[in-house]
């Protein structure tokens, strides 16, 4: 009875030395990755520069289980300092992270407004590409190049006999006009009125002049700045037919729009 | 006779012991805080575990502090903090991710129609 008792007890002396055992091993392991952690981010200067305050206090517990562990029977306080340390070694780590990616984003938030911008005038490009196209076809729409640049004649069909009102059907080609010069900012139009030679001179001239800014009016209101507009009235000058014929007086009556070139030079009026 | 001072410096740390370990009330708050915190954040015990870990630790802790178990709860709700900091961190960091990866992407869609256009 006597000898099952003291193996017993020596079997229980030896189970709590070996969970003490077991428990100091615990706890010295727990210190050492504490302590592996602790190091890695106090090496780091990124999150020495970005998260300071958490490797201050991953230090301060890590040092408080390292001094604990010198007492007996504190495993379980060695381990739970540890713990915190390797804590907040952690969170040290990803605040840095954290504001690492913050400071990539904003680097990359420039980089796509940069890109961006770039893809808005590459954008820009291809319009006034499409501009070119439709100059093209403002060329081809009863425009002649001439010495006096890119001129562009709106005929008489487009005004009523002695009136200075532009008609509903010239709406068309006054839309075209004013969606190339939006497409080209730099270029200016002279807007040049002519008549036949019917009808007083004084009058001719009055009306090739109201007419002329007639067309104006209808392109300012377009949104064209004025600035970009001379209106001239030049009578019944400079006729391109003979006035002998009504074929040929319908041909003197018009309305020569004269475009600049893409710098805004513009040809000497008449 | 000389062994006696011994009990009563023994008895002595003993109760000094005992005494060091009041009802830690304001480390139960700081507890709750963080994980209110890390919740706000959008850290859930599903998602991250080291918020569930600071879930299941402050609730013991508040199980020791019914016990009057103080050091338990203090260890229990102090881990449990720096669980919860450290999963509202995961999870902003998580995020910071996102947004980076988000402008990449971008970037790659700009540059590619920047080719595109070119």
């Amino acid at each position: 009875m006597s000898f099952k008792s003291k193996v017993l007890g020596g079997l229980i002396l030896a189970g709590c030395a070996s969970l003490y055992g077991c428990a100091g091993q615990h706890s010295e392991s727990a210190l050492q990755e504490a302590s592996a952690d602790f190091q890695k981010v106090k090496e780091d200067s990124n999150v020495l520069r970005i998260a300071p305050k958490d490797v201050i206090r991953a230090g301060e517990s890590l040092a408080r289980a390292d001094r604990l562990s010198t007492y007996w029977g504190s495993g379980s306080d060695v381990v739970h300092y540890a713990y915190l340390s390797q804590r907040y070694s952690e969170i040290a780590r990803e605040h840095t992270n954290q504001v690492l990616n913050e400071e990539r984003a904003a680097k990359l938030e420039l980089d796509r407004q940069r890109l961006q911008l770039a893809l808005r005038e590459s954008k820009l490009l291809s319009v006034q590409q499409q501009g070119k196209w439709l100059e093209e076809q403002i060329v081809a729409l009863a425009t002649t190049q001439t010495d006096r640049g890119l001129v562009m004649t709106l005929g008489d069909v487009l005004f009523d006999t002695g009136e200075a009102e532009l008609k509903n059907s010239a709406n068309r080609v006054v839309l075209k006009i004013v969606q190339f010069l939006q497409l080209n900012p730099k270029r200016v139009v002279r807007i040049e009125g002519y008549t036949d030679s019917t009808g007083g001179k004084q009058e001719n001239l009055k009306l090739s002049r109201d007419r002329a800014q007639s067309v104006a009016d209808v392109l300012m209101d377009l949104g064209i700045d004025d600035k970009r507009i001379q209106v001239e009235g030049y009578g019944d000058e400079y006729p391109v037919d003979a006035n002998a014929s009504e074929r040929g007086r319908a041909q003197n009556r018009r309305v020569e729009i004269v475009f600049s070139d893409e710098k805004g030079q513009l040809g000497a009026a008449r | 006779m000389s062994i006696r001072p011994l009990f009563a410096a023994v008895a002595v740390l003993a109760l000094a012991g005992c005494a060091t370990d009041p009802a830690p009330i304001e480390q139960m708050r700081l507890t709750e805080q963080a994980i209110t915190q890390a919740k706000a954040v959008g850290a859930t015990a599903d998602d991250v575990p080291e918020m569930k870990l600071a879930e299941t630790k402050y609730n013991r802790a508040k199980g020791n502090m019914a016990d009057e178990s103080y050091r338990n709860a203090r260890m229990r709700s102090e881990q449990a903090e720096l669980d919860a900091r450290l999963a509202e961190a995961k999870v902003l960091t998580q995020k910071s991710e996102e947004q980076v990866n988000v402008l990449n992407t971008r970037i790659v869609r700009l540059r590619k129609q920047l080719g595109d256009a070119q």
